[in-house]
């Protein structure tokens, strides 16, 4: 890296807003020389003459440019007193381009994933006109990644702003690179951008255009970003690129028609995903693979293409490592494609996964909820009651409303309250998308039903479960009951001379196995939870290098002993009773 | 020209479905085929021409309903996987062209529903209930709430209810002439008629300590008490003064789960402590 050395700033002092200083340990030997260089802190900046030239022909990446260029804006930000919500908010947005360097040099994920965290902060404040000045203020017209640049004011609408803007407009501009160095750290830089930067300002145009509502050009603009990133083989674009395809797909979704029309945008960029889906396994991108596994089986649901949903699943091997909120959609997906294939329990392992792995915060709540009414339909088709404290829960209460009172009818078995919520609250179950499994639960009801009655009575003529379940006929009630007796719904026997249901006196249930599998599944629950903490564990990378380093000392040492018992120079003494401690 | 020729072909297909042979069927099935070919409409493609598509939708048609008539379920289910990219591509209703079609008398439409129902009645017939929700979500999100009140897939959604209700006896009358909705649909009624007779058979043996005869007719829907006998015989129910009596598979059942169970106890005991093991 010939422009690396000259003009490494001061990093450390600069100070990067919001804490984010670096604690981690630099891993890689270019990075641990470049910190060497952080020492020496008034290290005025050797700039090539011919710098702007040279830099523009230059490859991409050149992570201690952008650094620096980081670092000015850092300076410059600190420099105005006045806190304009503008200026703050380009600052804001150039402070990540730091963390993305950072994540560049030292090959950490990390750094990458706190920009991306910046975002929703960030969103808030986020205008075409602060975006275009970012741009503009980081872009050079002449620098190679201009076409990207401009493709993004073009997208934003702001086609007009030109690029290589000055940071601040009291800036003087100045022609002599070094006298400016000199003067306020190097203000006027031309320098290349590195493709994690463009990618992040470009999922910054992305989240405009998704919150203003421009939707066809945040497709069309999307489409063009993954082409690009496609093309650029980075690791340390992994998470941005995720974020990406995010986005597109979102895009995708929002355009009419909408998804359940099998017209829908969104089947056409099924081949793009499965192509990104390809490319990141090959590469081993954890990130995007993840992600865009979620997004393709949200694709399929979304237009009710189950089997191809469970194909999918069954071909592909989600990450272990993945975000945790990824792990949580997945999880939650395929809950739902079990329940549809009737998988009850699988299905109820899978969302009681997802609602454990949701975030708890407020930004994730409407994931909750929505996983949380899916969990208690299937816990509900599975012969469960729910949990009373489930809807107690004041987040959750109205939103989980009409599925309490599913629950209450269920679980008195009243045929007829259940087909009044249905009826009422249709549309709400058709919105969640749980209708047609409600509606499955016709036979749980009368199967609970059955149950009361059997556990009420010793003995009920059919004429009397006929009336008090709304069957149409007694011949349907013998045969329902006859059913129930088979399934082990109820222990009871049928007199068909006389028309009635004799139940069996209820045995004890500790003399059963049931408490045993109770037993067994919170057990295995805690083993469960011992595990995947040990895996959660996180050891800093490269650690046992060095720690491999210290065996192979210790080995040296060992030889270097045994060596001199050999020649007789060391008694057994001398060792101590290190042997004994073995 | 091709079309032109096809379109006749079609007509006669239709007009004669009852009458032909499977054969014969078949071999103007494959003529049909062909012309597609020529027309390059036998798989899908975006750029094909809605006339086209709505062609080889026919001729596809046509081959399940007779596949379906000859009681042959790979061809049907052949035919379905085949149709279903036509019907991706040939949305039902919404969109300003389908309304103005509408008004044909559902033409345009084709026999859409047709097929779906039959296909649903199959995997009812064949046990692959996971399927069959399946197909029934991807009916729910396509159309709306309107699929039960459908005459072809009201059917299958019907029956489904009612064999996992239990309430046989709804089934069997919908399942009487007069009330399948065309003669395809009558095809599985053999299939299912045995497939409720042995649900309902393995629900009596452990429900009714015994049976009379008299009354085991109509609970199995038998045409005579003979009828009854020989059920009994093949599942091997013993028939004495006309009583039926199951035999109670309840004792030998009991030991076998005692030892089971202290199997799976063993089991899960030397589970934990290896777990243990590797913790401490």
């Amino acid at each position: 890296m010939p422009g690396k050395t000259p003009d490494k700033e001061p990093v450390e002092n600069g100070g990067y807003r919001g804490g984010k200083d670096i604690t981690e340990k630099d891993l890689k030997s270019k990075a641990k020389k470049a910190s060497k260089k952080e020492g020496d802190d008034e290290m005025t900046v050797v700039v090539p003459p011919a710098k702007s030239s040279k830099q523009s022909s230059a490859p991409p990446p050149n992570d201690a440019d952008g650094d620096v260029l980081m670092d000015d804006a850092e300076k410059a930000a600190e420099g105005e007193v006045k806190v304009d919500p503008v200026v703050q908010t380009i600052n804001d947005i150039k402070s990540n381009f730091a963390l993305l360097d950072r994540a560049v040099a030292q090959f950490d994920a990390r750094f990458s994933l706190r920009a991306l965290r910046s975002i929703s902060s960030i969103r808030r404040r986020l205008t075409p006109d602060i975006l275009a000045q970012a741009i503009s203020e980081t872009y050079a017209s002449s620098s190679a990644s201009a076409d990207v640049a401009k493709r993004m004011l073009l997208a934003i609408g702001r086609p007009d702003v030109s690029l290589g803007r000055q940071p601040g407009p009291e800036m003087e501009i100045d022609s002599e690179p070094k006298a400016a160095a000199a003067k306020n750290g190097a203000r006027k830089e031309v320098k290349e951008v590195i493709p994690e930067v463009d990618v992040f300002l470009g999922i910054l145009t992305q989240v405009l255009l998704h919150d203003s509502k421009r939707h066809q050009q945040g497709l069309e603009f999307s489409q063009y970003l993954a082409e690009r990133i496609r093309s650029l083989n980075r690791r340390t674009l992994d998470s941005l690129s995720a974020k990406v395809y995010f986005y597109y797909s979102l895009f995708a979704e929002q355009i009419a028609p909408l998804p359940p029309s099998p017209l829908s945008p969104i089947v056409s960029i099924r081949p793009t995903l499965l192509a990104a889906l390809r490319t990141a396994v090959l590469r081993k991108d954890v990130d995007t693979q993840a992600s865009v596994i979620v997004l393709l089986l949200r694709n399929y649901l979304l237009t009710s293409h189950i089997s191809q949903a469970d194909l999918l699943v069954s071909h592909t091997q989600f990450p272990e490592n993945a975000a945790n909120n990824q792990v949580a959609r997945f999880l939650y997906y395929l809950g739902r494609t079990r329940a549809i294939q009737l998988r009850y329990t699988e299905a109820h392992e899978h969302l009681t996964a997802a609602t454990r792995k949701a975030p708890s915060s407020a930004c994730a709540l409407g994931f909750s909820q929505t996983a949380t009414k899916l969990l208690l339909v299937v816990e509900l088709l599975m012969g469960d009651i729910p949990d009373r404290a489930t809807f107690r829960q004041p987040n959750m209460e109205t939103a989980l409303r009409p599925y309490f009172l599913l629950v209450q009818a269920v679980r008195v078995g009243n045929l007829e309250d259940f087909e009044g919520i249905i009826a009422d609250h249709a549309d709400t179950f058709r919105r969640d998308g749980t209708y047609t499994l409600i509606l499955r639960l016709r036979q749980n009801v009368i199967k609970t039903g059955i149950r009361m009655m059997s556990l009420s009575y010793s003995r009920i003529s059919l004429r009397d479960i006929c009336i008090r379940l709304h069957l149409g006929s007694e011949e349907s009630a013998e045969y329902i009951v006859a059913k129930a007796i088979r399934d082990g719904v109820i222990e009871a026997t049928l007199d068909r001379e006389r028309g009635f249901m004799k139940s069996k006196e209820v045995g004890d249930v500790y003399a059963t196995r049931e408490p045993g599998e109770a037993f067994h599944d919170r057990i295995r629950a805690c083993l469960a939870l011992h595990d995947e903490s040990v895996k959660a564990m996180r050891f800093p990378m490269n650690q046992h290098r060095l720690e491999l380093k210290n065996a192979q000392e210790a080995r040296e040492r060992e030889r270097e002993m045994a060596k001199e018992i050999q020649e007789g120079d060391l008694d057994e003494d001398d060792l101590g009773g290190d042997f004994e401690g073995m | 020209m091709a079309d032109r020729e096809l379109t006749a072909l079609l007509a006669h297909l239709k007009s004669s479905a009852g009458r032909l042979s499977y054969s014969e069927t078949n071999a103007l099935l494959s003529r049909a085929k062909l012309l597609l070919l020529q027309l390059n409409a036998l798989t899908p493609a975006p750029g094909t021409p809605a006339a086209h598509l709505a062609l080889a939708r026919d001729t596809f048609e046509q081959g399940a309903l007779a596949s379906i008539r000859a009681r042959n379920p790979d061809a049907f289910t052949r035919y379905v996987a085949q149709l279903r990219p036509f019907y991706e591509l040939l949305p039902r209703g919404g969109g300003a062209a389908a309304a103005g079609e509408e008004g044909e008398g559902g033409g345009q439409q084709g026999e859409r529903n047709k097929v779906t129902g039959l296909y649903l009645l199959l995997l009812l017939t064949q046990g692959l209930y996971g399927e069959f929700h399946s197909e029934l979500e991807a009916l729910a999100a396509a159309g709306g709430g309107d699929a039960e009140a459908d005459r072809y897939l009201g059917y299958p959604i019907r029956l489904e209810r009612w064999l996992m209700e239990g309430s046989y006896d709804r089934v069997w009358k919908a399942m009487k002439k007069g009330e399948v909705p065309c003669e395809e649909f009558g095809v599985f009624s053999e299939i299912l008629t045995s497939q409720i007779r042995s649900e309902i058979a393995s629900s009596s043996e452990r429900a009714y300590p015994s049976l009379p005869l008299s009354s085991t007719k109509s609970l199995l829907f038998l045409e005579s008490e003979g009828a009854v006998v020989e059920f009994a015989r093949s599942r091997g129910w013993t028939v004495r003064d006309g009583q039926i009596y199951f035999p109670s598979a309840q004792e030998t059942g009991e030991e076998e789960q005692e030892k089971e169970m202290s199997q799976m106890i063993m089991e899960n005991t030397l589970g934990y402590a290896r777990q243990l093991e590797t913790i401490v």
